[in-house]
């Protein structure tokens, strides 16, 4: 309990400002829903200029984009899913290799804890932060939505599409986990975790302008799909069980990585 | 009973020279000394036994337990103090302090109040703020803080002014009068000199001796050099455990294992302008072992 509220402690400001920014992207997308739907005619005519493949690559979709459930799971997701993939990349990256880096893995493991202990403290302090910050952000993100709408919108859904930058940070976050057990020494995380995220980010477009399905499996930001979950309320149960299996698996072998692992004096 | 038994321990870094069939005992009530020049091996054998890496073959015991597959038990009768510390810089010393206590079931306040006041080490600073030998005490008092049976040491002295030093060897022997076993890593010989009982002597990986302190006392050399008025013809000093001798100009130097008695004596019948007579570094006790070994 005290290593789990240490972490949690020391993750205190990233949390805050992350969930600041997510909060704001929401804000501010949502912002420009009334006027967007005003001029929905003027927009689908100018959209209509542009190649069929960059409007999907910029993640529009005719039909849904002037509803508020379109607008939201479509545009501003997307943007949020890249913040909170970034954040919730940094923090599982940082978790192991913050010790070395800081050379505090010497404190740390020479105390009578296993290496289990610390890495369950460790990650369950990650995963609250990132439940913070999808509480937080679901709860500005609705207020703002009932704020903005312009006719009912079904909250269920809402929900349902908010819910997979959750999803997304967790594979994130396992991904960075068990990039950080397995690098020696990451002296800094950030180049890891934007480029990692950015790639994903770009694989993500490109895949939704050729609408391969196979590639879908590749990037976490097309595991779950927003026009699929508006029509059936529900995820697709293949890429929700890819997932779940990704995630399981990754947190499992870096927990045997970590344990076996040496720590070298630096 | 002993409080470590390292059997045949290897571990290899690839290519890279770790340690090799390194075997020796520490007995419970002793401060054991472990010795040798930077790389030698003695971190890589220290951060096996804390299991912060593992062995490449062999195995070694800490209490009777092995200490890779018991090492958060054992953790906690061991307080250990790296050559390098640096911790949470975000943190109040208090913070750190407490934060380490947190991991012993024990309450440990008075004991930090103690020893925080005997290495005058303010709490309330932030770890940030401290010089490196500060940082060190902070480290010093975070091994000590819940009363270890066995403290193991990892160059422990650097950055602390000789003052200090004087404080954290006499906190280590009180410690060891109550009963705990002392485990002292250096390069320094004459500092291990002052507080071991024994030493093991490690070089380039291969543990070379194990000694008590007394007889490795008696089988070191003096380093003498001699200034005279006059110039002097240097087998005035051919006598026996002279060794080395070099006579330029008017400064004679050799090196001297023996009863110094005998040596004092004969120099006292000169005429000397100035006089040094040094401990051998620790070099020059390998090469000892080196040539004993041949």
């Amino acid at each position: 309990m005290n290593m789990f509220l240490h972490e949690l402690k020391a993750y205190r400001k990233s949390t805050l400002i992350w969930t600041c920014s997510l909060i704001s992207v929401v804000l501010l997308f949502l912002a420009m829903f009334p006027a967007m739907s005003k001029d929905a005619a003027d927009f689908k005519k100018m959209l209509d200029n542009y190649s069929p493949a960059l409007v999907k690559a910029l993640g529009f979709s005719f039909d849904s984009l002037f509803s508020l459930l379109g607008f939201y799971s479509s545009v501003t997701l997307m943007y949020v899913l890249l913040c909170g993939s970034i954040q919730a990349m940094n923090l599982g990256t940082s978790i192991i290799s913050k010790e070395v880096r800081d050379k505090t893995a010497d404190f740390l493991l020479t105390k009578p804890v296993s290496r289990m202990q610390i890495m369950t403290a460790k990650l369950c302090a990650v995963i609250t932060s990132l439940v913070i910050t999808n509480v937080f952000f679901i709860a500005a993100a609705s207020l703002m939505a009932s704020v903005v709408q312009t006719e009912a919108y079904d909250y269920k859904i809402f929900l349902l599409v908010s819910l997979p930058l959750f999803f997304v940070q967790l594979m994130f976050m396992s991904l960075g986990i068990i990039i950080s057990v397995l690098v020696p020494k990451i002296r800094s995380v950030l180049p890891i975790s934007l480029g990692t995220v950015f790639g994903f980010f770009i694989l993500s477009m490109l895949s939704s302008s050729n609408g391969d399905t196979a590639s879908r499996f590749i990037t976490p930001f097309k595991y779950f799909d927003s026009t699929y979950i508006i029509k059936n309320s529900a995820y697709e149960a293949s890429y929700s069980i890819v997932a779940i299996l990704f995630i399981v698996v990754t947190i499992a072998a870096s927990y045997i990585i970590y344990s076996k692992k040496d720590i070298h004096s630096v | 009973m002993n409080a470590i038994e390292i059997k045949n321990l290897t571990k290899n870094y690839g290519t890279a020279r770790g340690i090799e069939n390194v075997s020796f005992n520490v007995e419970e009530g002793e401060i054991f000394g472990f010795i040798g020049p930077n790389g030698a091996g003695k971190s890589t054998t220290i951060r096996t036994l804390l299991a912060l890496i593992h062995p490449t073959s062999g195995s070694a015991t800490i209490f009777g337990k092995d200490c890779i597959k018991f090492a958060p038990e054992i953790a906690k009768e061991v307080g250990y103090l790296p050559s390098e510390v640096f911790y949470y810089d975000n943190m109040r010393v208090i913070d750190l302090l407490k934060y380490s206590a947190s991991f012993y079931k024990k309450d440990c306040t008075k004991r930090i109040k103690e020893l925080s006041e005997i290495m005058e080490l303010d709490l309330k600073k932030k770890i940030d703020d401290l010089s490196f030998g500060n940082k060190k005490k902070v480290g010093i008092i975070q091994g000590l803080l819940h009363e270890p049976k066995l403290i193991i040491l990892d160059e422990p002295t650097s950055g602390l002014d000789p003052l200090m030093q004087r404080k954290f060897f006499a906190l280590l022997q009180e410690e060891n009068k109550k009963g705990a076993t002392i485990l002292f890593s250096s390069h320094i010989l004459s500092e291990v000199q002052k507080m071991c009982n024994r030493v093991a002597i490690i070089k380039e990986g291969k543990l070379i001796t194990v000694e008590k302190i007394s007889t490795l006392e008696e089988n070191t050399y003096k380093k003498f050099k001699l200034e005279m008025k006059l110039v002097l013809d240097k087998n005035y000093f051919k006598m026996n455990g002279v060794n080395n001798l070099e006579a330029k100009d008017n400064v004679i130097s050799f090196l001297f294992k023996g009863n110094l008695n005998l040596i004092m004596k004969r120099i006292s019948e000169l005429e000397i302008t100035n006089i040094w007579i040094e401990e051998p570094d620790l070099e020059e006790i390998f090469i000892h072992y080196y040539v004993k070994e041949d």
